[in-house]
């Protein structure tokens, strides 16, 4: 009933019977025409004329008395002449009270004088109507504009929809490809790993088992070719006690036995024993700590780490990217969904608000988001987030429903109905609570105007 | 509305929140128990036996009037002052005061309509052990004994009731405080310096032999203390009523109609307090206290009415309590056991003991016995009568409008509209709030155009804001009550830091009514009536969320009085009223609070009750109980007010509340809209169809209520009151019997497809007033019921009008003609009452202007005799339709007027229900006709 304007008034020019059975339309006139007798209208009994208007109810589809408060389901009918005919319960005819603008329902001996309303309000009517013609008509323009925008915009969203995933599709190429960088270098990050982990390994086996000939021999062949030459000597051990400086070249071919280079059985003789008295050498790791083999790994563990870094780093930022991108596409598919109207006429009102001071208050609405409520103190109230439209099973488009609102004391959370009435621009009308927490808004829009309003406005009960 | 939830600033919000704690029913802590109550609990543990008192016969003076006589209380020698009256119409009155008190002990004014009006007592005979006194009336005699003291009041040779038979008569008289006496060595060395005092001083002076108990001169309930600078004051007296079994009255509490014994719990409890979502079935205190008890059994009824405004706890225990059926029936056959008797004992805070004893026999002697003394029901406006549809809040004047418009739309008459608290300004009572109210007389102006009306909450606390004309008036007039220390006494109510005017005095009063004239209460018109809510009174932060006892209304402390606050607030309300039409009108105030005598002012509500079944139930035995001690304006809030009714049970609620007194629909702030359309279009027809029933029986309830007025007879009335033989009835609560003619059976159960309803009266009919079924008396009769209506009965043998064109309000069906419900009985024989006036004024009374007759059917003919020959009105109403049930078919039905005239009637003859139905005899329903059926 919110939803639509009453538009017309319809004439009928009744020609008046001088004999008027009070309270019929002339569409009802033929019930009452033998003046003989009278048959209620159901059938139901049959009875004498004078029965009829005569303030005693005999049929029980109270069609003796159409002119009398008699009958308790009885209906009188308002001729209205010059304003909208209508029917009026029985029980309102001769109660002291004008309900007939023509003054036809109450007795002129009744205690309430009546007079004819009917030319003032049917001017009146007339004028309130056609302006309402006109705001319909100018309602229903507009419509039509934001109509065709709202399809432009749609194809736009489209558009950006497809271009979106277009992007999208190009960043997850990229990402896929990352995604396999990224596993190679963590590879060889492992890899590195693994042989670090196996030296650490080694090297404490070295530090905490007794050494084998063998195990000093592959320690000291640096390049594992089985055998050990001076330079590998020079690298790896130290005089003892004077630390400090490196083996000279004569002290390593000494200690080789005079030779350059020895085998495992050559070492044993040699080299070997004067490691085992451990007076003259010892191997430099031993004093330092850390396996100088394993020092050098690290740094290649780092470069590895920093390029698998990269790559990551690289990944994150595509990921964002396709993350606010796919966020974008997940909105802008919510809002294609979006249920906007027949024509997705409601379309534009989305990333709206409409605001409306009420005492204290200020109410806003945001069409297809939320509703707020905020006082005097700045504090925001959620009086519901959208829900979904309700209107009538003619028009479900009359009415939207925001739901779960901040919850009330002792009770559930707050609620808004919003009804949507036809104007010509889009405004906030009215806000109200009729009960706590429950909240009922008006929002004028062209968008609300509907064609049918027209037909609608002419009202006939007949 | 009322109880204490609402949006008022952070501060209260935190107050709430730590008082009720969350809790979803009342929360029993803030309430006393007779334990926690000083004077309760020193009171209760004195045991019964040999009274201490003794009675002086020496002084014994008899004058035309009234019998004095001095009692002595052997134990301190305090001497008591007993009168005796005997008054006109079978009543006894038994006043007990100190003789001489420190200062004097309050008496509460402004109940009794007038002094009661005495008899002579004779001395029938006297001797050292006491005197035997004629109650003039058959053989009924009053036996004082001298000792112990006690009063015997017998009829032949049973005793009808005695006082003081379990010796638990004490009054703690007024003392000086010893603040020396610090501890118990100090007060007996006190004692024996009294003694020899004593002595020396001869018997006259007064024995301090009572202890310093705690809370004799300081009483601390959780935070608050009460200084009691008077010191102990309380007084007790037991009644003993021999055969009896079944008492009733001091309301109000949410309980059963026949009260219970107290033994093992505490008592009944009669302390104005706003309960906050009441718990039922207990005797806790509620907003009103009536301290009135009626007894009855097959022989007799009686009443008992203790004047007493200070808290009261009433004990009552039974010697057949706890018996089975089987037993008692044992006890009678082996004829071993003692009679059945009641004992009750009343307890008192301060004041005097005012007892006045209504000696019946029969229940509407004790209404008229108690109606000569503190009035009758005042006779509400026609409207007041009809239904009334109230919400916290209706918002605005739009939200009014468009409520109007509904019930307009959906063909539902109503008469009032309400609003609550938040209609004023800030809750500034008088005012209107200039947003959502900016223009009352334009809307109080609509609703006069559809000749319906509104009602406005005022409350008596008192915002105090110096921009406020009602409170500066007060203020500088010293109309507020004070504090202890002499300030204004200030409280938390709903419009935050309230002032409460001294409604006691009666200079406070008259200003009060003159605030209540068109041109100081803006936006009022005629059509605007009030609602005094939170009169107990209600005080947020106060002990028991009502007054401190110390709190003074000029010379009297609160204690005394203050469970007269209420009365006092709708009386000067009900005055405004008045006034305000230059006396013309008859005013309509709803009250929470009440006292006995209340009746007078207005109609009451049972308060915050909740939308559940239980309190659907209860509404009957609340009712009831009122309807027994004068108050038959009664109603609970359609709906209930707490939380939300199922569809069910809201139009169950509507179908028993136009069968109640008071018809109207509220519910609170927090609960969703549930206007009677607002539940599908079922729903709204069985709502419209409930309503319209009530609307239909308006001449009835009318006259009902004339009758009220007239003789303080209940309009809702328990089953007992009109078969006082029928054992089967006395515990009766769950129907009750509207007149003597209706009787109304209310569906209380959820999903209820059937009902046993008593149908009372050996040898009478009743008929269903849906299906003009006839029925036998004295049956259980099983009714299967459907959601359409509640099984409701006429009485074979009564005659009632009814107006069945039911228009948009009550005033639209001012000249709407009658049609007649002739129900016959065994005798073919109906006879009843026909009440027409203006409906609003007082000319009824003042100039005669009504119309009173009485309809009768015998001999198969159908008269209308004057009843008041000396009264003149016309009406516009004629007699559309006679109905006869249990008729047989006549020839013709021939109609005669007073001038001779005579003319034939149609009718129609419904053999199978013996239903005949005479088509529109036309007369006037002032005039005298005869319709005769051959």
């Amino acid at each position: 009933m919110h939803c639509h304007i009453v538009i017309t008034v319809v004439f009928w020019s009744i020609c008046v019977d001088s004999q008027k059975i009070r309270g019929i339309s002339l569409s009802y006139k033929r019930f009452y025409r033998e003046r003989q007798s009278f048959l209620c209208i159901d059938g139901s009994k049959l009875m004498s004329f004078d029965h009829v208007n005569d303030d005693y109810c005999d049929c029980s589809d109270g069609s003796d008395e159409p002119g009398t408060a008699a009958c308790p389901n009885g209906r009188f009918y308002c001729t209205n002449l010059g304003y909208r005919p209508h029917y009026i319960p029985s029980s309102r005819v001769n109660d002291g009270i004008c309900d007939c603008c023509d003054a036809s329902d109450e007795d002129n001996n009744s205690h309430t004088p009546c007079r004819n309303t009917c030319r003032n309000l049917g001017q009146r009517e007339r004028a309130d109507v056609q302006s309402q013609m006109r705001t319909l008509d100018e309602g229903l323009r507009l419509k039509q504009q934001i109509i065709q925008e709202s399809v432009l915009i749609w194809q736009e969203k489209q558009a950006q929809l497809l271009d979106l995933q277009r992007v999208a599709d190009d960043l997850q190429t990229q990402l896929d490809n990352l995604r396999q960088q990224e596993a190679k270098k963590n590879e060889e990050v492992e890899k590195l790993r693994e042989a670090e982990l196996e030296a650490r390994e080694t090297a404490e086996n070295n530090q905490n088992r007794t050494k084998s000939p063998l195990n000093i021999f592959q320690e000291l062949d640096s390049n594992r070719d089985g055998s050990i030459t001076l330079d590998e000597v020079q690298a790896k051990l130290i005089p003892i006690p004077d630390e400090g400086r490196g083996l000279s070249e004569d002290e390593a071919v000494v200690l080789l036995g005079g030779a350059h280079q020895v085998d495992l059985s050559r070492f044993e003789e040699t080299l070997w024993t004067s490691l085992k008295m451990g007076d003259r050498v010892m191997i430099k790791e031993r004093l330092r700590g850390v396996p100088s083999s394993v020092a050098e790994d690290d740094t290649y563990i780092k470069a590895a780490m920093s390029a698998a870094e990269k790559v990551a780093a690289d990944m994150k930022k595509v990921e964002d990217s396709y993350e606010t991108v796919y966020m974008e596409i997940r909105d802008l598919r919510e809002k294609l969904a979006t249920d906007y109207g027949e024509h997705r006429e409601f379309l534009l009102l989305h990333n709206q608000c409409f605001q409306l001071k009420v005492n204290e208050y200020i109410y806003e609405l945001c069409p297809f988001n939320q509703v707020t409520q905020t006082g005097t103190s700045g504090a925001e109230m959620s009086l519901g987030k959208w829900g979904s439209w309700t209107g009538t099973p003619e028009n479900r488009y009359c009415q939207m429903k925001y739901e779960g609102g901040e919850p009330c004391w002792q009770g559930p959370s707050r609620n808004t109905v919003v009804r949507l009435i036809c104007g010509t621009e889009t405004a906030l009308r009215s806000v109200k609570e009729p009960s706590k927490c429950q909240y009922v808004m008006e929002l004028q829009t062209p968008v609300a105007c509907q064609q049918a309003q027209r037909k609608q406005g002419v009202h006939s009960e007949l | 509305m009322a109880a204490f939830i609402v949006r008022m600033g952070p501060l209260v919000v935190l107050w709430l929140a730590v008082c009720l704690s969350g809790s979803r029913a009342v929360d029993r802590g803030n309430f006393k128990t007779c334990n926690q109550s000083a004077f309760c609990k020193r009171q209760r543990a004195l045991k019964t036996g040999q009274s201490p008192y003794r009675a002086l016969l020496e002084t014994l003076e008899l004058t035309n009037t009234k019998l004095t006589l001095q009692l002595i209380n052997d134990n301190n020698k305090v001497r008591l002052l007993l009168e005796l009256y005997r008054l006109q119409g079978n009543m006894t009155r038994v006043k007990i005061n100190e003789l001489k008190p420190l200062k004097p002990r309050f008496e509460v004014p402004d109940v009794l309509i007038n002094d009661p009006p005495t008899e002579p007592l004779s001395l029938l005979s006297q001797d050292e052990n006491g005197v035997v006194l004629s109650l003039g009336a058959d053989t009924q005699r009053l036996i004082v004994s001298a000792k112990p003291f006690r009063l015997d009041i017998m009829e032949g040779r049973e005793v009808l009731l005695s006082l003081n038979s379990r010796g638990l008569l004490a009054f703690e008289h007024l003392r000086s405080r010893k603040d020396t006496l610090s501890d118990t060595d100090g007060a007996e060395k006190k004692e024996e310096t009294d003694a020899a005092n004593e002595q020396a001083e001869g018997e006259e002076t007064v024995k301090e032999d009572e202890k310093a108990e705690d809370g004799m001169w300081e009483e601390t309930f959780k935070s608050h203390t009460d200084s009691k600078p008077n010191g102990p004051s309380s007084i007790s007296l037991d009644v003993s009523l021999p055969g009896v079994e079944h008492v009733y009255g001091i309301p109000e509490h949410a309980d059963t109609l026949k009260l219970k014994t107290t033994d093992g719990g505490d008592p009944y409890r009669l302390y104005n307090l706003d309960v906050f979502q009441y718990e039922l079935f207990n005797p806790m205190a509620l907003y009103g206290a009536i301290p009135v008890m009626l007894s009855h059994s097959p022989q007799r009824t009686m009443g008992l009415f203790w004047l007493n405004a200070a808290e009261t706890w009433v004990d009552i225990s039974s010697n057949t309590a706890g018996k089975t059926v089987f037993g008692q029936m044992l006890d009678f056959v082996q004829g071993s056991s003692e009679a059945p008797q009641t004992d009750v004992r009343w307890i008192s805070e301060s004041g005097i003991i005012d007892v006045f004893i209504m000696l019946g026999p029969s229940p509407n002697d004790v209404f008229s016995q108690y109606a000569s003394l503190t009035g009758t029901q005042a006779f509400p406006p026609l409207s007041a009568l009809a239904y009334h549809q109230c919400r916290w809040n209706y918002n605005d004047q739009e939200d009014v409008a468009a409520v109007d418009q509904g019930f307009d739309d959906h063909d539902i008459p109503y008469d009032f509209i309400w609003l609550d608290i938040e209609h004023a300004d800030g809750k500034r009572y008088f005012t209107w709030d200039p947003h959502k109210f900016p223009q009352p007389r334009d809307m109080l102006q609509g609703l006069e155009d559809k000749r319906r009306k509104m009602v406005a909450i005022v409350d008596p606390h008192i915002k105090v804001d110096t921009n406020y004309k009602i409170h500066n008036e007060i203020r500088s007039r010293g109309f507020y009550i004070k504090n202890k220390d002499g300030g204004d006494y200030e409280g938390w109510c709903w419009p935050g830091n309230s002032g409460y005017p001294d409604f006691t005095n009666p200079e406070m009063r008259a200003w009060w009514a003159s605030m209540f004239a068109y041109d100081q209460y803006e936006g009022s018109m005629e059509n605007l009536y009030t609602w005094n809510d939170m009169n107990e009174p209600s005080v947020f932060n106060g002990p028991e969320v009502t007054m401190h006892k110390d709190a003074l209304h000029r010379n009297w402390e609160h204690r005394e009085l203050h469970n007269i606050y209420g009365l006092y607030v709708q009386m000067a309300t009900a005055e405004g009223l008045v006034q305000r039409s230059g006396g013309a009108e008859r005013p309509f105030v709803l009250t929470r609070a009440f006292f006995a005598g209340s009746q007078r002012y207005g109609a009451v509500w049972t308060g915050d009750n909740a939308a559940e079944w239980d309190h659907l139930k209860i509404s009957i035995p609340m009712c009831l109980s009122l309807g027994l001690v004068g108050v038959s304006f009664c109603g609970a809030d359609v709906g209930g007010f707490f939380k939300t009714p199922s569809t069910e049970l809201l139009v169950r609620w509507y179908q028993t509340g136009a069968y109640q007194p008071f018809f109207r629909a509220h519910a609170h702030l927090d609960t969703p809209r549930r206007e009677p359309w607002l539940f599908g279009p079922d729903n709204t027809a069985l709502i419209r169809d409930a309503v319209r029933q009530r609307y239909a029986l308006l001449p009835y309830w009318y006259q009902l209520f004339y009758h009220a007025h007239q003789t303080g007879q209940p309009v809702m009335r328990p089953l007992w009151v009109e078969y006082p033989q029928d054992t089967a009835t006395f515990s009766m609560d769950d129907q009750f019997l509207l007149g003597k003619d209706l009787l109304v059976h209310p569906v209380t159960e959820e999903g209820a497809r059937g009902v046993t309803a008593y149908l009372p009266g050996n040898g009478e009919v009743w008929f269903d007033v849906h299906t003009f079924q006839k029925h036998n008396g004295a049956q259980n009769l099983y009714i299967p019921v459907t959601m359409s209506s509640i099984p409701v009965f006429q009485r074979g043998g009564s005659i009632i009008p009814r107006k069945v064109r039911v228009r948009r309000s009550s005033s639209c069906m001012e000249h709407d003609p009658y049609t007649l419900y002739v129900a016959l009985n065994t005798k073919r024989f109906a006879e009843g009452e026909l009440y027409i006036d203006d409906g609003h004024t007082f000319n009824f009374e003042r100039q005669k202007q009504f119309i009173h007759r009485r309809l009768y059917f015998a001999n198969n003919s159908l008269s209308s005799r004057n009843l008041a020959p000396g009264s003149q009105f016309t009406t516009l109403s004629w007699i559309e339709k006679v109905v006869i049930l249990g008729a047989s078919k006549p020839n013709k039905a021939t109609l005669r007027m007073s001038d001779g005239m005579e003319s034939l009637l149609d009718f129609e003859f419904n053999a199978s229900m013996s239903v005949l139905t005479l088509r529109k005899p036309g007369v006037n329903a002032g005039m005298d006709w005869t319709i005769v059926l051959q």
